[in-house]
């Protein structure tokens, strides 16, 4: 920690906590955006926007949140001044976030040959990155600030000015459909055996 | 994270002995199921929390799964976490913000 020595104290405290959020901004910038040179324009106007508006950010409450939130907004406006309205996010239909986790999902099929669920490790990072990057907007947003920035339902209820039982929607359905992503890449990656082909052979052979 | 996965197993196994609403039978597989997870977000209110916990991690049904998605998280939070802002962008920040008069020192 660097000793501050002077400077006003409404720089000094933005300085030492909105600064440090610096890698977490620019990650969620990157999964928004997904290119890397708007990313950086986003986190540099998201500080920007945070700065002149620090009087606003209520003392006590996570400044990640508060700076997530700013990110997005101006993420949105710029989408939309390009796509004028985001079709996509209209169109999902919520469920019941009991039903979604009740079903295994992936699991079930996994649970054959890999039960503890140990191939996850062994699938490349990149390619996470990736499958992240493939989910739809509103299922993305959701799982990168849950699993990956570890904000509270009501937290990103608040980033994304939804309810809290939409937020458990979208992120148990976006976990659903990357594990349903990961697998096939494990599949086809030989990660896995592939055990769709295998019932179908069996069901041959004992025909 | 095996050492933790036993470590928890083993306390949860050790509440049993406690009567009342903990243990694995407090709740049905499916109960425990549908809230697995806001269990693993850490989402439930501690009572509510420490049935649903003691059931995954004793039952043997739901045992597996419970380790399943853990796995997954893992992988979500390592393929993740270590991705930080490019070099100079931090310094790129700082500049645009001395431009509207923000003072560092």
């Amino acid at each position: 920690m660097r000793r501050v020595t002077s400077g006003t104290s409404r720089d000094r405290t933005f300085r030492e906590e909105a600064l440090p959020q610096l890698d977490a901004i620019y990650r969620f910038a990157l999964r928004l955006t997904r290119d890397r040179d708007r990313a950086e324009d986003l986190t540099q106007d998201t500080f920007l926007r945070a700065y002149q508006s620090w009087e606003t950010f209520t003392p006590g409450t996570r400044v990640k949140s508060w700076l997530f939130t700013i990110c997005r907004n101006l993420f949105l406006r710029r989408e939309e001044r390009s796509r004028r309205h985001r079709e996509i996010v209209s169109e999902v239909k919520e469920e019941d976030p009991r039903r979604i986790s009740r079903e295994p999902g992936i699991f079930a099929t996994a649970r054959q040959h890999d039960p503890e669920g140990a191939f996850w490790r062994e699938i490349v990072d990149d390619e996470v990155v990736r499958a992240i990057e493939n989910l739809p907007e509103e299922f993305r947003e959701a799982v990168v600030l849950s699993d990956v920035e570890d904000l509270s339902y009501n937290e990103i209820a608040e980033v994304l000015e939804l309810p809290v039982g939409t937020v458990k929607s979208r992120l148990f359905r976006g976990r659903k459909r990357l594990q349903e992503e990961l697998y096939e890449y494990a599949v086809s990656s030989g990660i896995v055996p592939d055990e769709r082909s295998r019932e179908i052979r069996e069901e041959d052979a004992n025909q | 994270m095996t050492w933790t996965d036993d470590l928890r197993r083993l306390l949860a196994r050790l509440r049993r002995g406690r009567p009342a609403e903990s243990g694995p039978e407090a709740l049905t597989c499916q109960e425990a199921a549908e809230r697995i997870f806001e269990w693993l977000d850490g989402e439930l209110d501690p009572e509510l929390a420490d049935q649903v916990g003691s059931h995954l991690e004793t039952c043997a049904r739901c045992y597996p799964r419970l380790r399943f998605e853990r796995a997954f998280r893992e992988a979500l939070t390592r393929a993740t976490k270590e991705q930080g802002a490019p070099d100079g962008l931090e310094e790129r920040v700082l500049q645009s913000l001395r431009n509207t008069g923000f003072s560092e020192n």
